[in-house]
Parts: C-alpha cells; sequence; structure tokens
C-alpha cells in the first residue's frame, strides 16, 4: 500500500540552525501518528513543509505517491486542499464570528455554511448557540473545539494536529484528545498529532514517532512504547532530567 | 581599511536587502489586487476603519492648524502690512500642504499602527498560516483591500481636512482678527486653483497606499511575539511618517517647482 505522507531526507536549516537534518518517516492511509520530542525539535517545522508553508532545503515529501516538494501556485493550493490543521493557539479569526471560522473554506451561501458550521459544532460538543459568538468570547477549551471543528469542517482526507492539549487542563485537555481519536476514526482520517502530552499520546496514536536532533529516532507502534529500550524515548516518556536529551538549565 | 569597508557596506547592503523586500511585498500586493477573487466586504469594513473612524482626528487637526496658520499670517503679514493675505495664504497653505500632510500624518499615526498590530498578532498566533492552510491568499485578503481602501479615502478625508482647515482660518479671521467674511471667502475663492486641489488629491492617494503599505509589511513580516509586534507598529508609523513626507516634497517639487 502506498503511504498516504511519506517524507525522505528532509532537511530545513533557519540561519546557522540546522532544524531538520534528514527526517524519513512515513504514515499509512486511517493512521494517526504522533510525533513526540522536546520543544524546538522542529515537530511544528515538520509539518509546516508538509503544508507548503515552509519551503525545505532537501529531501522528497510525497503524499499519496506525488511528489509535493516545490510545488507552488494552483497546484500547491490544490494539495493544500487535502488537509485540515489544528493550530497550537487555534488561531481562530478574531473578527470573525464563530460559524464564520468554521465554514471560511466552504463553498455555498451564507445559510448554507452557518447550518454546517453548526453540525460541524454538534461534532465537537458544542451547542448553535456558540455559532453566532466571537473567539475572544470563548474559553481555551471552546476555542481548541471550535478550531477543532474548523479543521474537519471541509472533510478533509488528512489532519494535522500541533499541540492540541497545549495551555488546558487535564479535564478539556482529556475531552480533547477523545474528540480527536473519535474523529479520526469516525472519519477515517490520516492523522499527525504532534505533542508533548503523554496522555494525548496514549489517547490518539496509533504509532509513534521521536523527533530529535532533526531526525527520527525511533518510531513504532504505541504497544511498543513503554517497552521500548531507546534511552532518549525512555528519558521522554518518563520526563526524567537524567538521561541523553540534555535541556538548557537542567542539572546534569 | 577592510574593516572599515566591511563596516560601510554591511549597512548598505542591509538597506538595499530591506528596499528589495519592501518593493516585492508591494509589487505582490498589486498584482493580487488585480486577479479574483476580491473581497469587497473587506474591502468595505476597511474603508469604514480608514475613513469613517479617522474623520473626528483628521477634521479637528484640520480646524486647529488652519486657525493657528491663519493667526500666524496675521502676525507675520502684519509687520510688513500685508495683513490682508490671510485668506490668500491659508487657503494655499492647507490645501496644497497642510491638509494632504497633516491629515496623511494623523491617518497614520491612526491606522498604520493598526493595521501593523492586527496583521503583526494575525502573524505571531498563526492566524496567517491558518487563512494559507484554508486556501486563503492573505495578500487578496488582508493587504489588498488595506491598500486598495487607504488609496479610495484618503482623498475623501484630504478634501474634508482642506474644508475644515480654510474654514479654520476663516473661523479664526472674522471672530478674532476682524476680517469681513464675504471678503474673506470672495480672496479665498480667487487665489484657491484647481491644480492647488488636484495636487492634493494625488498626495492624498499616494499617502494613502504608503500608509498601508507599510502597516501592512510591517505587521505581515512581524516576529517574536509581543515584543515583535511592538516593533512592527513602531516600525510602521516611524516608515510610514517618513515616506508621506518625502513623497510630499517630491510631488511639490513636481507638481508647483516649475
Amino acid at each position: 500500500m502506498i503511504p498516504r505522507i511519506e517524507l525522505s531526507g528532509v532537511s530545513k536549516r533557519f540561519g546557522s540552525r540546522q532544524v531538520l537534518d534528514g527526517v524519513d518517516v512515513a504514515v499509512m492511509p486511517g493512521e494517526s501518528l504522533v510525533i513526540i520530542g522536546g520543544s524546538g525539535t522542529g515537530k511544528s517545522v515538520t509539518l509546516k513543509c508538509i503544508l507548503g508553508l515552509i519551503p525545505i532545503d532537501a529531501g522528497s515529501m510525497k503524499v499519496d505517491g506525488q511528489e509535493v516538494a516545490g510545488l507552488k501556485g494552483a497546484a500547491l493550493d490544490a494539495h493544500r486542499t487535502r488537509f485540515g490543521m489544528l493550530f497550537q493557539g487555534g488561531a481562530l479569526f478574531d473578527s470573525l464570528p464563530v460559524w464564520r471560522n468554521i465554514s471560511f473554506a466552504l463553498p455555498g451561501s451564507a445559510a448554507e455554511r452557518k447550518a454546517a458550521a453548526i453540525d460541524n459544532l454538534a461534532r465537537v460538543g458544542l451547542a448553535a448557540e456558540v455559532a453566532d459568538l466571537k473567539p475572544a468570547e470563548l474559553s481555551g477549551g471552546m476555542q481548541k473545539r471550535v478550531a477543532l471543528a474548523r479543521a474537519i469542517a471541509a472533510r478533509p482526507p488528512i489532519i494535522f494536529f500541533d499541540e492540541p492539549t497545549a495551555g488546558l487542563d487535564p479535564i478539556t485537555a482529556a475531552v480533547i484528545n477523545t474528540l480527536i481519536r473519535t474523529l479520526v476514526t469516525d472519519l477515517k482520517i490520516t492523522a499527525i498529532t504532534i505533542t508533548h502530552d503523554m496522555a494525548s499520546v496514549r489517547l490518539i496514536a496509533d504509532r509513534v514517532a521521536m523527533l530529535h536532533a532533526g531526525k527520527i529516532i525511533w518510531n513504532g507502534p504505541l504497544a511498543s512504547l513503554d517497552g521500548c529500550d531507546n534511552a532518549y524515548v525512555r528519558q521522554f516518556i518518563t520526563g526524567s532530567t537524567e538521561g541523553p536529551i540534555h535541556m538548557p538549565g537542567a542539572r546534569p | 581599511m577592510i574593516a572599515a569597508l566591511v563596516a560601510i557596506g554591511a549597512p548598505v547592503l542591509a538597506a538595499f536587502a530591506a528596499i528589495g523586500r519592501l518593493t516585492r511585498f508591494a509589487v505582490t500586493a498589486l498584482t493580487r489586487m488585480l486577479q479574483p477573487p476580491w473581497y469587497p466586504a473587506q474591502l468595505a469594513q476597511q474603508m469604514l476603519v480608514i475613513g469613517w473612524l479617522s474623520l473626528p482626528v483628521v477634521g479637528l487637526t484640520a480646524i486647529f492648524t488652519g486657525s493657528a496658520l491663519a493667526q500666524q499670517i496675521f502676525i507675520g503679514g502684519s509687520r510688513f502690512n500685508a495683513a490682508s493675505t490671510v485668506p490668500a495664504v491659508t487657503v494655499i497653505g492647507v490645501v496644497r500642504e497642510l491638509g494632504p500632510v497633516l491629515g496623511g500624518l494623523m491617518v497614520a499615526g491612526r491606522v498604520a499602527s493598526a493595521m501593523a498590530a492586527e496583521l503583526g498578532t494575525m502573524r505571531v498566533t498563526e492566524q496567517i498560516d491558518a487563512l494559507v492552510t484554508l486556501r486563503t491568499d492573505p495578500f487578496r485578503w488582508l493587504v489588498g483591500p488595506r491598500i486598495l481602501a487607504a488609496v479610495l479615502v484618503m482623498p475623501f478625508l484630504v478634501l474634508v481636512s482642506n474644508a475644515l482647515g480654510v474654514m479654520g482660518g476663516w473661523l479664526l479671521a472674522t471672530q478674532r482678527l476682524g476680517f469681513n467674511s464675504a471678503q474673506y471667502l470672495a480672496t479665498t475663492q480667487r487665489y484657491l486653483e484647481v491644480d492647488d486641489v488636484v495636487s492634493s488629491l494625488v498626495k492624498a492617494g499616494v499617502f494613502g497606499f504608503f500608509i498601508a503599505l507599510m502597516g501592512c509589511y510591517h505587521g505581515y513580516h512581524s516576529g517574536g511575539g509581543a515584543a515583535g509586534v511592538g516593533r512592527a507598529t513602531t516600525n510602521a508609523v516611524v516608515s510610514s511618517f517618513i515616506l508621506i513626507l518625502l513623497s510630499n516634497l517630491i510631488i511639490t517639487v513636481i507638481v508647483f517647482g516649475s
């Protein structure tokens, strides 16, 4: 079977800093991959490279077997129609009401788009009354749900989730994680999630990959995560300060 | 010697690079503005924000400045028995220079900063990236309507500014300096020429372009969180002020220099 997304040797440098240094990873159709890794290891950059928001320096990126690195203009627009994206902070448009945020990329009349927005709000467990509110009037958890509704509104076959539970309390985070897992399963979506939150990993992932120093250093099914003998992964999932990963400010 | 050349060359190269980036941004904005899809609702909203909501500050500035100008011309002119030139010099001064320049500076202070802050916040909160992933070109959705709205409404704002500036001068001259109202207005009308009004409106359109361009450019390229947005806002205001004053000089020399 052709992977839905396949990255080979993807590299990206910002000035003197090599953020991605030959990333190799593949995601099969309908699979939920979670990428873990410390802050600043290039997880968000990886997603933005696939979306064509950041050009890569070297390597290959294929979606459904088609090379997408270097796409421009209409081809890049067509490529992006296959994706939904949940941004870390939600990235809702402040000036627009919730329903216009959700239906932003949908065709049709205003009434049809509002109906579609309300339908998607229901999918993420929000009432129709929320549709007319502005994003600033919502709590952090509700904003994440609205952003989730926007990401699924056009029913894209692939969705990226960038730190979906960042800044949320544990209960709201669990609700968001469960929603993501349900949506991925129900809508048969291929998903890549990046997170530091091990609770998210265990709820969302079919497979887990760890990004460190610009490379995927471990990649395996969720079931093998706890038993894996990779010292970097062990340190990350236990949250220990002892191990091969040295964070600035941590005691040696 | 080489160190000195490097010290001179580095900022020169940086300046050329900045001019190149700005030019590319402006060309991209202008070319995308000409291609569909267009967003008339965005344009209308920006016209309201830039035009209607700037009226109070532009109007007050014009009235106060026109009055102060009339007072100064009266004081200066009295030394040469030329106090009667108040209406003529006021109308020329207001319409040719003070109306468009002060109107432009006030709008720049209000609008360029707001645009830079709004787009800068959208940049650092990934709203601009979200627009792109939703297949919406930020140049067509955000930048184009702002530039077009500013170019379209600035001439109207400056017309109001000119009218209120002249009115401020008339008010002070007739109420405080003893001028006859009908005579003041007749002199004003006699000395006001079509070229004065046309140059004023041309200046307004050019100023509107630079105000929106600098607000959008600095906001769009903002980074570094809240501090970055703050820097973008400051840079937008300062650079639009400089471009307004520079372009005013160039247009004045071209139109009236000969």
